[in-house]
């Protein structure tokens, strides 16, 4: 009991306990001092993993590559978003925030160290309870409405998670560890589908993801950062990542749906990304979208593929977190997080903007940036693995291929009107004097930028030589010993030499004037503010997309909102039998009697 | 020997209420307060201190098959507990909650006839005394719903009363056939005499049995009295009516007869896989429809119970587990959240989720509690539901019984979704509560919070340490089968 894993696990624990009757500063110092001791802890772990935890007679805890994956980055996310939670919390609601942080740590942490598959349903029920904990803070009209919805389809999923592992323990006993199962009969392959549905729900992938854009907008924004931006991303994937390298032995057939699924998850949410006025939601359907690479890479079965997938996940961590702090960061100042009233924060807040703009350029995957080289691995692989192919399988590959790059383009699109709409254009006038956001918030987003940017030029030296290729390894992905013909330093330095080349053409050419907005001789007031909102209404308003997106609004599609029609419908039938006339519930008896005597003979 | 005394107790103190409480209420609290207390420790003593050992006491000087007897083993240990927890539970929450009724000492006279009549179910070895000691339990139930006088309440008092008789008759024939058959009424000598019928004979007593205290479970298509019923009573007694009285009736009974007496005939375990799982989607379908608090939580009771059934259909120790498990977790989670309606009731003086707001504010025990206890009844970890839902899925699935898994799974999913409407609309809705019309007091908030404590604490039963002592022992009596008259016989 006095392993290092279970200290991992009951340090976080500890202090969420503590934090119920510390005041507000001792909550913060003390939520620090658990994430640090954690880290230490998993530090430690690098290179010499510790022995197993037994608990009644099995493996209870146990660390492998791909779960030091996990928690490594589980860490370090955690200590860079509470450092941006040290100052600016809402105070509302304050207290029980930090009782919910370290306890969403330490679930986190027991779900990727659990070995054994009743643990881990342990584990992964309480951080989607954590997460309703996070919704139930949220304020506005929608707020409780959306915390059903996130804890239906969250928590929801993990019975079926409880039915998948059931199934897959008929034939390999609970062990989530190198079970090998193989997709032969119909149990297994049950078993495989009710955890993909699980991992769909957390990490927020097509159908499922419904939950993640209406989280994003009304739960407190540190928290929107935190979970799906962040830690249901590393669980989902870790238990994706779980099953299609060793847990199960997943055909080709299977994967290819995967990977469509994947596809399906990238186009459609960026999509909708791209028509939000709301800054948060906008930033959740680009949490969505960006699953689907990691789908796509992970399940895809190519080694490149895979390692680009986990790497995406990494990536994809820090820039989504650092987009939403600094959203938030701005919200905070400006009193808003819906587009059309926000606009011109760069210049009261250029630090923020600096961070933001880095963090966009990366999930839109513009080289030399972290988001492209993760891209650039998953594309490789699946062209290689659709080289391998029958002819079939090539073309449905390429299909899902051309899909995923269609929707990087346009992240980019839509990453340029959010920048626009939050920190270009012109500015409001009732942001007049505002500040820049305090040191602790553009540190944190920093922080963040600064990781992105050296995940993208030092990949291969930091992070795929440390955690990614250890953990694909781990999940039986040997084969390669390249991450693509990509290099950064080259795209680099190709871009500083275009960089200043265009700045020589300017300054040698430079003959600029700059004036104030002329509108036809009107005084340039709020009504003639461009937004940004509606760069791409256009596409709203196309033929075939603008029923789809007439629908989609209606709600046409939410698996959650088809759900809750379908049983309301069916319980309103069933209420008509049940209108309280005794004769009728008389009969019900009868019925039963007779049924009973039938089947006694 | 104790097991007298748990039926002595409370007619005891049934009879005295009256006696030493005229006007005031007083008295009559304490004294009920006093020996349900006192029920509970003697229960604790009986399933803690004697686990292990089957007690029989005979009523007079002859044994079976002339005399009567009381027998006293783990299983009906812990329904003892189970009983008398709830019982003092609901007796704390109880006075100002029926003052508010406008209340006298009968209210705590008939409690404890309800109380004597569950015990005497449970620890009687005579299946003539069982009719009896079940007609005491269901006359004083029938009271308690009628108790707030209002128009409705003895509507549903009306219905209740004609389906307890049908279920009566129906269990009286059985009880004749059974009779005529084996020339006995002990529940072991019907055993011992059913083993050499034929199994026609068999089937009609069980057909019978089945349907009767099908009745008393609420199990689909038997079910209809239960939401007016358990709606209509003042909220302490519904704690009662779906926590207890439907297990110590319904379910309490059916194992005991179909187990103990019948050795578990795989028709009979086919069909409580059936209604089970009949009772598990219907149930929470017509639950989740529902805006009067109460009558969702009512519906609800049937759809549990039908976890508790689709486990005890299985016919594996695990299932065994998972049902006895899940019997004492229902009786926890779904007694706590009456009181919280009651709570609520009080407080805002209305049953319809429509009409409540947000009082996570002015209320904080009220929503706290309510929350633990819709986070259990959905199965979220770490509290007492998930792991017997856990069992239970398990077991179905081991048992080769994936269909039935999947059901309790899409009922476990359908369960989470309708509780969550409950806390949306009734506790943490968008609008806040401004006043409160009435208020919910310390008593009303120390068995909120005892029953919350419970939920976290009945999760420990999971740990296979603890499991040996608590659930194993009753499972073993149950999977003796017929072993266990045989058992009785030789005391």
């Amino acid at each position: 009991m006095d392993s290092p894993l279970v200290l991992v696990i009951a340090a976080p624990l500890a202090v969420a306990l503590l934090n119920l009757f510390l005041p507000i500063a001792l909550r913060k110092a003390m939520t620090v001092i658990g994430i640090i001791l954690g880290g230490v802890l998993v530090r430690g772990f690098f290179g010499a993993p510790p022995p197993s935890v037994a608990l009644f007679g099995t493996t209870a805890l146990s660390l492998d590559d791909l779960s030091f994956f996990s928690l490594a980055f589980i860490h370090i996310i955690g200590l860079i978003i509470f450092l941006f939670c040290l100052k600016g919390l809402d105070p509302g609601t304050e207290r029980t925030f930090l009782v919910l942080y370290p306890l969403t740590l330490a679930c986190a942490n027991g779900t990727v160290l659990s070995s054994h598959g009743v643990g881990f349903l342990v584990f992964w029920g309480l951080s989607g309870l954590a997460l309703y904990g996070f919704a139930l803070l949220g304020q506005g009209e929608s707020a409780s409405a959306t915390a059903k919805k996130t804890f239906i389809l969250v928590g929801g999923s993990d019975v079926f998670l409880i039915m998948g592992l059931a199934l897959a323990a008929m034939s390999s006993g609970w062990s989530l560890f190198d079970a090998r199962i193989p997709l032969a009969g119909p149990a297994e392959a049950l078993a495989f589908v009710f955890l993909l549905i699980a991992a769909f729900a957390k990490a927020g992938g097509f159908p499922l993801h419904t939950w993640v854009p209406d989280f994003s907008r009304d739960a407190p924004v540190e928290s929107a950062a935190f979970l799906p931006a962040s830690l249901d991303k590393l669980l989902g994937i870790y238990l994706l990542a779980r099953m299609m390298g060793g847990y199960f032995e997943v055909g080709l057939f299977t994967r290819m749906i995967v990977v469509t699924l994947g596809a399906l998850t990238v186009i459609v949410a960026v999509m909708m990304a791209m028509v939000q006025h709301n800054g948060r939601r906008l930033l959740g359907y680009h949490a969505v979208s960006q699953v689907g690479y990691m789908i796509m890479g992970v399940a895809s079965g190519h080694a490149l593929a895979f390692a680009g997938g986990l790497f995406h996940l990494l990536n994809n961590v820090l820039y989504k977190s650092n987009l939403f702090l600094a959203l938030g960061s701005a919200e905070k100042r400006a009193g808003s997080h819906d587009l059309d009233e926000l606009g011109g924060l760069a210049k009261a807040m250029p630090a923020t903007f600096a961070m933001a703009l880095v963090g966009a350029l990366s999930i839109s995957g513009l080289p030399p940036f972290n988001g492209f080289f993760s891209k650039w691995m998953i594309y490789q692989g699946l062209l290689e693995q659709a080289g391998g192919l029958a002819p079939a399988y090539a073309v449905w590959l390429l299909v899902c291929l051309i899909m995923a790059v269609f929707g990087s383009a346009l992240t980019l699109a839509s990453f340029m009107k959010f920048l626009h709409a939050v920190f270009l254009g012109r500015r409001p006038e009732r942001f007049e004097g505002l500040r820049e956001a305090p040191a602790n918030q553009w540190l944190a987003t920093g922080l963040l930028a600064l990781l992105c940017v050296v995940f993208g030029l030092f990949a291969q030296a930091v992070p795929l030589r440390l955690f990614v290729f250890p953990a694909a390894r781990e999940a039986g992905f040997e084969a390669f010993t390249y991450p693509g013909f990509y290099r950064p330093n080259l795209i680099l330095t190709l871009f500083v030499i275009g960089f200043l080349a265009g700045l020589a053409v300017y300054l040698l050419t430079a003959k600029t004037r700059r004036d104030g907005a002329y509108i036809g001789g009107h005084v340039p007031s709020e009504a003639f503010r461009v937004t940004g909102t509606d760069f791409y209404k256009e596409i709203t308003e196309m033929r075939p997309l603008a029923t789809l997106y007439r629908q989609a609004e209606n709600k046409a599609f939410d698996v959650y909102d088809l759900g809750s029609k379908a049983t309301f419908g069916l319980s309103h039938l069933l209420q008509r039998a049940h209108a309280g006339q005794l004769q009728v519930y008389v009969l019900f008896i009868l019925f039963g009697v007779l049924l009973f005597m039938i089947l006694a003979g | 020997m104790i097991t007298p005394y748990f039926v002595i107790i409370p007619l005891a103190a049934a009879f005295l209420i009256p006696l030493v409480s005229k006007r005031k209420t007083g008295p009559a609290v304490l004294l009920s307060l006093a020996s349900t207390f006192a029920l509970v420790v003697l229960s604790g003593y009986a399933f803690f201190g004697r686990s292990g050992e089957t007690l029989v006491y005979r009523m007079s000087g002859w044994k079976l098959p002339v005399g009567i007897n009381l027998v006293q083993d783990a299983f009906s240990s812990f329904m003892l507990v189970m009983v008398s927890l709830i019982a003092l539970t609901s007796l704390v929450f109880s006075p100002r909650y029926i003052d508010r009724l406008g209340g006298d000492a009968k209210y705590y006279s008939l409690f404890m006839v309800l109380v004597a009549g569950m015990n005497g179910v449970v620890v009687t070895g005579d299946l003539f005394n069982l009719f009896v000691f079940m007609e005491i339990a269901i006359l004083a139930a029938l009271a308690l719903v009628a108790y707030g006088g209002r128009a409705h309440e003895f509507e549903a008092a009306f219905k209740y009363a004609v389906m307890a008789s049908v279920s009566a008759s129906l269990i009286l024939i059985g009880i004749a056939v059974a009779y005529s058959a084996t020339s006995s009424l002990g529940l072991a000598t019907i055993s011992r005499g059913l083993e050499r019928q034929s199994p026609i004979l068999v089937l009609w007593v069980g057909g019978l049995f089945m349907a009767g205290f099908g009745l008393k479970t609420a199990a689909m298509p038997f079910h209809a009295w239960l939401p007016d019923a358990h709606s209509s009573a003042p909220a302490p007694i519904s704690a009662m009516l779906s926590g207890v009285l439907i297990k110590a009736l319904g379910v309490y009974v059916l194992i005991r007869f179909f187990y103990n007496v019948l050795g578990a005939p795989p028709l009979f375990l086919q069909i409580f896989l059936v209604l089970g799982a009949v009772s598990i989607i219907l149930g929470v379908l017509l639950a989740i429809g529902q805006w009067d608090i109460k009558r969702l939580l009512a519906y609800h009771s049937i759809s549990q119970i039908g976890y508790i059934l689709l486990a005890m259909g299985l016919d594996t120790t695990l299932g065994m587990i998972g049902a006895v498990y899940h019997m004492l977790n229902h009786a926890v989670f779904k007694s706590l959240l009456f009181y919280n309606a009651g709570a609520l009731e009080t407080a805002l003086g209305t049953r319809d989720l429509r009409e409540m707001g947000n009082v996570s504010k002015l209320l904080p025990v009220t929503s706290g509690t309510s929350l633990i206890a819709s986070l259990s009844i959905s199965g979220v970890p770490p509290f007492n539901g998930f792991f017997s839902k856990l069992v239970i899925i398990i077991a179905a699935v081991q048992a080769g019984q994936p269909l039935f898994a999947f059901v309790a799974v899409v009922g476990s999913l359908l369960t989470l979704a309708s509780f969550l409407k409950v806390q949306k609309f009734g506790l943490r809705g968008g609008r806040p509560v401004e006043r409160l019309i009435g208020e919910v007091d310390g008593g009303m908030k120390t068995a909120m919070i005892l029953l919350a404590a419970l939920c976290l604490v009945t999760s420990l039963l999971i740990v296979p340490g603890i499991r040996e002592t608590t659930i194993d022992p009753v499972v073993k009596v149950i999977m003796e089968k017929t072993g266990h008259a045989q058992i009785v016989l030789e005391k």
